[in-house]
């Protein structure tokens, strides 16, 4: 029996005591159930288990206790009304936040913060972590810490923008399905369960077996990206202008500048494979934002006040925006967040698998597969970025948890 | 009435709190109350007085969200407030059993109904099986049930709601309880069906002598079952009384107030001499697409500034009738005229001024107003939208429009829906339709949601604004009382026809269609004997869907049905 | 009974519809190639000849349409052409790493299903205890890690650091059956954590959903203790629902299994599609969508008629 096991133990046991003693039902409850569980993973796992559970709890409670103070600080500098709903948060979300903030400031002052730049070879491959590099090199000798955080810019702005594109096809589309009903109802309804009877990882792997290679080029994305923003376009301008031809006519000239103008800016952001890859998520996950989308709509539509705006003679886009929208926007932004999930996952996978955001480009998931010949020799490096995508994704998780319980009321 | 002297139960300061905004309030603040052997109490109240609360909380229950914080429930001596939960366990289903508002909702779908009928006895060892069974078919066979030996094999969709509604009182008397917990049993029913399910809960309720508890919010239900009545106000009692008492000399000025309600009339207007009507339905029939025809051959007029009640039962067609004339639904047949001019079937062709005309208060309020939006767009837009007010033109004809529904402008201007009573949200319903100044106003069972105190100020409101805008309204309603406090002319309507139509002085006198005949009987009164005298007139068996049933269709009123 | 079977036969009905659709997908989309598969094979530098050689020789000198009937009239057979990589037959190729694929899934399914399902149940009668919040974030933290992080750890600590278990999953033919669940224990873990969560989450929300409705009430009020509320009451009337779950869940197990197969380098069909997109080998592509496709359209073909035959509504008609 080591010293840490007694510590270990009697800490457990005290605790567990002291929770019992005032009455604290759920604390003692899980304290003790940990103490069994302790006793059975220390008999199987030895002192090295309880020192992987004893590490864990305390990243749990140093989580748990950045978390509160982050919600103290948001609450503290955050409007009256807005305080008053953080207040509600759980922890999980002000921690979910907390790690959404940090990744943000990641990626946006990603020059600023890395040591290194992100392609730069600086030593020898798998350089041990020294004081320069925090988390040591990579197979060509370029520095992890430093490529993590430019990963925070790329991986994080591809899910985002793969995101946004496939949300606003999605969305309108729903809207636009659950105020006109009909034949278009129907025709969109039936394209969505189409796409979505294909998985989206196997869906991926054949759009880009096919876009992926010589037709990832600037002239072919950007016709591409060009086609599928004059789609979203065309439904928000059909909603806007219903029978007016004049509306029409300014609608279309507006539309393809503002296509033309978007492909170009997206052309200067980022490279031609990896808009290929944003329009591959967003084709793919639109049909699932759509149906989201109709089914919350679908609720609003069959309200009276619907029928009286109808019957008042206003026209489609008065309706979405002023009558569905508002009454949507709560599930709507949960479903953004809970999106954003897949889209990340879907992208870290393309990119473990070599398929999706291309070297020398800092990616995570690519970080994982260029790394993953260390995990036999027991090195944990592979698992750094692998832990960064989970723990992205673990975030928005957490926060659009809260917002949907928040969304669905207190019920049960 | 007391039948005994021996107490059952025995509830003393009761206090129950409910779960909102993250804390704990009180709902139940403090009720007592005292059931003898075989005593019937109506248990009455408005939405929000706790009557459903107490109900359960009478079973030692409490459901998801509320807890009993306080006093004391004696059951046969039993105190439920301090017993196990297994020990309360075993009194529910065999000693105090509970009948639900909704059976429909409330038999599993997935058993038979004799399976559920049977559950209790079994799992009590009352009963074997088969004699369950044998039981569970006399008791259908008491209650008057279509079939007796063969009903129970069915499943719960098979069978129709005011049978279910018995077959879950035959369930509640399948250990033979105590007490019965009666939660609003007829409440969802139509008043033809709604007859029988009394008739067969008084008889078996007297039968077997069970104590019960009869928790309804309709005064004239309640008189024809209770021995006394209990009346209930925002979880606290107001007042209790033996129910000739209670009726007859009620103390309290909310209970009086209460018995005041259906005073209010509206005197009688007569079509003009010679006048096109304002709106015109002409043989108008309509299905849904695909579905059965929902309305056949419906004509009627409605004159400027008269009321036309269309009364009819659920699935009668008189909302159909409604969406046929905004335009909701096109007919298959027939048309509809504005001032003798023809209007476009679908509300999609109709001009701005044609659409302004003809405005609609809704029956839920909370569906009926967005509730993200503030009061002042929810009336401004029509204002703004059919005559292009603006600015401080805009803000004055909100507030001459708050002014005219009486609430208050300054106070409600910038405020939402949610924040609103019922009664208020409805009143900002019909000042939103009035913002359109029209001259024709649909109102679907508008006071058919609210509280009786608050109907019937909204009744009042409607015919104030009648008088002093010349308006015609098209008053759909179930309700007979409201008919005869607002309406100038009745429609009568059953299975999508019109059974009847005409000014309402001859509609109320004899003699009438059957069917209207039949409805106007089903309407329960205040007078504790009416369910008494009513069914020695018409038979036991000849009440619901029975009587429905009965109407001859050679008789010589259907011909002249539209004369 | 004839309901039923009318709304099972349509919905089969319009099951194979959209398989047809999508294999029209699949097919047409590789013709959105520039020039065409000839091209792609032989790259830039291919001469006139040499290209319209294997163009004959893969039929693509005729239209479009009628090679696609063609190509379905082949896949209905299992016969998927040949390989324009190795030249070898797809169907042959792939089959063996189907069954493979199959295997590893129906082995996670059958930890996870009942497992899952039983702690769903569980965690839905403790809601809002402390358990269920624990388990609420296991099961978020579990459904938010891609799986190759999940599959690295069990390799990490399973297989390098303890060594229990192997960390590749090789296999071979005279393997006893007990030594094919040991050394492809790992993999199924993997996906066994990730289904059970999502498979968790979705019991208890449906289990939830259903504790709230007037005859689960009804039967407490009528004394029925818990266990009776639920196994007789609210069971019978979630199977649905859970078929739905299970089926989801199944269908994403034979999808989510690609990354999974290449973290142990499992001799499965996701490999093979992960190698033929980075080789371009179109033929193996579509043949392994179309598969992939057609077991996604059937599970959830099974979980439709699934809810159908336990609907008690549908089963006891008026």
């Amino acid at each position: 029996m080591s010293l840490f096991v007694i510590a270990y133990y009697t800490l457990l046991l005290g605790a567990s005591c002291l929770a019992a003693y005032f009455n604290k039902r759920s604390a003692f409850l899980l304290l003790f159930s940990l103490t069994l569980v302790s006793f059975v993973l220390g008999i199987i796992g030895g002192v090295s288990a309880l020192r992987i559970v004893a590490i864990l709890a305390g990243l749990l409670a140093l989580s748990a206790m950045v978390s509160y103070a982050f919600r103290e600080f948001l609450i503290a500098i955050a409007s009256k009304n807005l305080a008053k709903e953080l207040r509600t948060a759980p922890l999980t979300a002000a921690f979910g936040m907390f790690v959404i903030f940090t990744v943000a400031v990641a990626g946006i002052f990603a020059p600023l913060i890395a040591p290194h730049g992100e392609a730069e070879v600086i030593t020898s491959a798998f350089a041990p972590a020294d004081a320069n590099m925090l988390l040591g090199a990579d197979q060509l000798g370029r520095d992890i810490f430093s490529r993590l955080v430019y990963g925070a810019r790329n991986t994080v702005a591809l899910a985002l923008a793969g995101t946004v594109m496939a949300f606003l096809l999605g969305a309108l589309a729903g809207l636009m399905a659950a105020t006109s009903g009909g034949w278009f109802d129907q025709f969109l309804a039936r394209t969505s369960d189409v796409i979505m009877s294909i998985p989206s990882l196997i869906f991926a792997l054949l759009m880009l077996s096919i876009f992926g290679g010589d037709l990832a080029n600037d002239t072919t994305s950007f016709w591409l990206l060009s086609a599928f923003t004059g789609i979203t376009g065309l439904l928000l301008v059909s909603a806007i202008a219903e029978r007016s031809v004049i509306a029409w006519v300014i609608g279309l000239a507006v539309l393809a500048g503002v296509a033309a103008l978007f492909g170009g800016l997206m052309l200067t952001i980022f490279n031609p494979s990896e808009i290929i890859l944003i329009l591959v998520v967003a084709v793919i996950y639109s049909p699932r934002v759509f149906r989201l989308t109709r089914a919350v709509a679908g609720n609003v539509v069959v309200m009276d006040y619907i029928e009286a705006a109808k019957l008042r003679g206003e026209r489609k886009w008065y309706l979405i925006r002023r009558e569905i929208l508002p009454n949507s926007t709560a599930p709507l932004i949960a479903e953004f967040g809970l999106e954003f999930c897949f889209v990340f996952l879907l992208i870290a996978g393309l990119s473990f698998l070599g398929l999706g955001i291309q070297p020398p480009t800092a990616d995570w998931g690519s970080m994982v597969r260029e790394n993953a010949t260390l995990i036999s020799f027991g090195d944990i490096t592979p698992l750094i970025p692998a832990a960064a995508i989970a723990l992205l994704t673990v975030a928005v998780n957490f926060v659009v948890d809260w917002m949907l319980y928040r969304s669905s009321g207190l019920k049960v | 009435m007391i039948k005994s002297k021996d107490v059952l139960l025995k509830i003393r300061d009761l206090k129950i709190q409910g779960y909102s905004d993250e804390t704990w309030v009180d709902i139940i603040k403090g009720v007592d109350l005292t059931l003898h052997r075989g005593e019937v109490m109506g248990l009455i109240g408005e939405s929000g007085a706790g009557k459903s609360t107490i109900g359960a909380a009478c079973m030692g229950y409490a459901r998801d969200g509320t807890r009993i914080s306080n006093g004391s429930i004696e059951f046969d001596g039993m105190e439920l407030t301090t017993a196990s939960e297994s020990e309360r366990r075993m009194l529910r289903g065999s000693r105090i059993a509970y009948v639900a508002q909704s059976a429909a909702a409330s038999f599993n779908p997935a058993h038979k109904i004799i399976d559920q009928h049977t559950e209790a006895p079994l799992q009590y060892r009352l009963k074997k099986r088969l004699e369950a069974q044998e039981d569970a078919m006399d008791l259908y066979e008491r209650l008057r049930l279509p079939n007796p030996k063969e009903i129970g094999f069915r499943y719960p969709h098979q069978v129709s709601g005011g049978q279910l509604q018995r077959a879950m009182t035959a369930m509640a008397m399948s250990c033979r309880p105590d007490l019965i917990i009666f939660d609003e049993p007829t409440t969802a029913l139509d008043v033809t069906t709604q007859i029988e399910v009394l008739a067969a809960i008084r008889d078996i309720v007297d039968q077997f002598n069970t104590a019960a508890i009869y928790i309804t919010h309709d005064l004239a239900v309640v008189a024809q079952m209770a021995d006394t009545i209990k009346v209930l106000l925002k979880g606290r009692e107001v007042e209790e009384a033996p129910t000739k008492q209670m009726l007859d000399n009620p103390q309290e000025e909310y209970t009086k107030s209460l018995w005041a309600v259906r005073s209010f009339q509206s005197p009688q207007r007569h079509r003009p001499k010679d006048g096109v009507p304002l709106i015109s339905v002409r043989n108008v029939d309509a299905s849904y697409t695909g579905g059965a025809k929902v309305l056949d051959d419906v004509s009627f007029d409605i004159y400027e500034g008269m009321t036309v009640a269309v009364v009819g039962e659920s699935g009668s067609g008189k909302s159909t009738t409604a969406r046929v004339i905004t335009g909701l639904l096109p007919p298959s047949k027939g048309e509809v005229l504005f001032k003798g001019k023809p209007f476009p079937p679908s509300y999609k062709d109709r001009t701005k001024d044609q659409l302004r005309q003809c405005q609609m208060i809704y029956q839920m309020a909370d569906t009926a107003l967005n509730p993200k939006v503030r009061i002042s767009e929810i009336i401004g837009r029509p204002a703004a939208f059919y005559s292009g007010l603006k600015g401080v033109a805009l803000k004055n004809r909100v507030d001459e429009l708050l002014d005219l529904i009486e609430l208050e402008p300054s106070k409600y201007y910038n405020r939402y829906p949610p924040e609103l009573s019922g009664g208020q949200k409805q009143r900002i319903g019909i000042a939103r339709a009035l913002a359109a100044e029209p001259t024709f106003i649909v109102c679907d069972e508008v006071t058919s949601a609210l509280d009786q105190l608050v109907a019937e100020g909204i009744l009042r409101l409607l015919d104030r604004l009648q008088n002093e805008l010349g308006l015609a309204y098209m008053f759909i309603t179930h309700d007979l009382a409201t008919v005869r406090s607002i309406a100038d002319e009745v429609v009568v309507m059953q299975h999508g026809k019109v059974v009847e139509q005409g000014p309402k002085d001859e509609m109320f006198t004899p003699p009438h269609h059957p069917y209207t005949d039949l409805l106007l009987s089903s309407v329960p009164e205040m007078d504790p004997n009416w369910l008494t005298t009513l069914l020695e007139e018409r038979g036991v068996d000849n009440v619901g869907d029975a009587a429905a049933a009965r109407i001859d269709p050679n008789d010589p009123k259907l011909s002249d049905a539209n004369a | 009974m004839g309901d039923i079977l009318g709304l099972v036969v349509k919905r089969l009905g319009l099951g194979l519809i959209i398989l047809l659709v999508i294999s029209v997908i699949i097919f047409f989309m590789v013709e959105l190639l520039p020039g065409d598969i000839a091209q792609a094979v032989l790259g830039q530098g291919a001469t006139p000849e040499n290209l319209a050689a294997l163009r004959k020789e893969m039929g693509l000198d005729q239209p479009a349409l009628v090679r696609y009937l063609h190509w379905l009239a082949g896949a209905v057979t299992l016969d998927f052409g040949n390989s324009i990589v190795t030249g070898a037959s797809v169907a042959e190729t792939i089959g063996e790493r189907f069954a493979n694929t199959l295997f590893l899934a129906a082995y996670a399914a059958a930890i996870a299903v009942p497992i899952s399902i039983v702690l769903g149940v569980l965690v839905a009668l403790l809601r809002n205890s402390i358990f269920d919040r624990v388990a609420n974030v296991a099961t978020l933290t579990s459904i938010s890690s891609p799986e190759f992080f999940l599959g690295y750890i069990l390799i990490l600590y399973l297989a390098v650091k303890t060594g229990m278990f192997p960390a590749i999953a090789s296999l071979s033919n005279d393997m006893s059956f007990g030594d094919l669940l040991y050394r492809t224990f790992l993999p199924a873990l993997t996906l066994v954590l990730v289904v059970t969560a999502h498979m968790m989450r979705m019991t208890r929300a449906a289990i939830i959903n259903l504790l709230a409705s007037p005859y689960i009430e009804m039967a407490r009020l009528k004394g029925a203790p818990p266990w009776k509320v639920i196994v007789k009451h609210a069971l019978p009337n979630a199977w649905a629902p859970i078929i739905n779950v299970v089926a989801l869940n199944l269908a994403y197990l034979i999808t989510g299994v690609v990354l999974v197969e290449v973290v142990f380098v499992y001799p499965g069909i996701g490999q093979a599609l992960v190698d033929a997109v980075s080789k371009r080998d179109f033929p193996v592509v579509q043949a392994c969508c179309l598969i992939f496709a057609a077991t996604f359209i059937l599970l959830n073909l099974a979980a439709d008629v699934g809810s159908i035959l336990t609907n008690p509504r549908l089963r006891h008609p008026k």
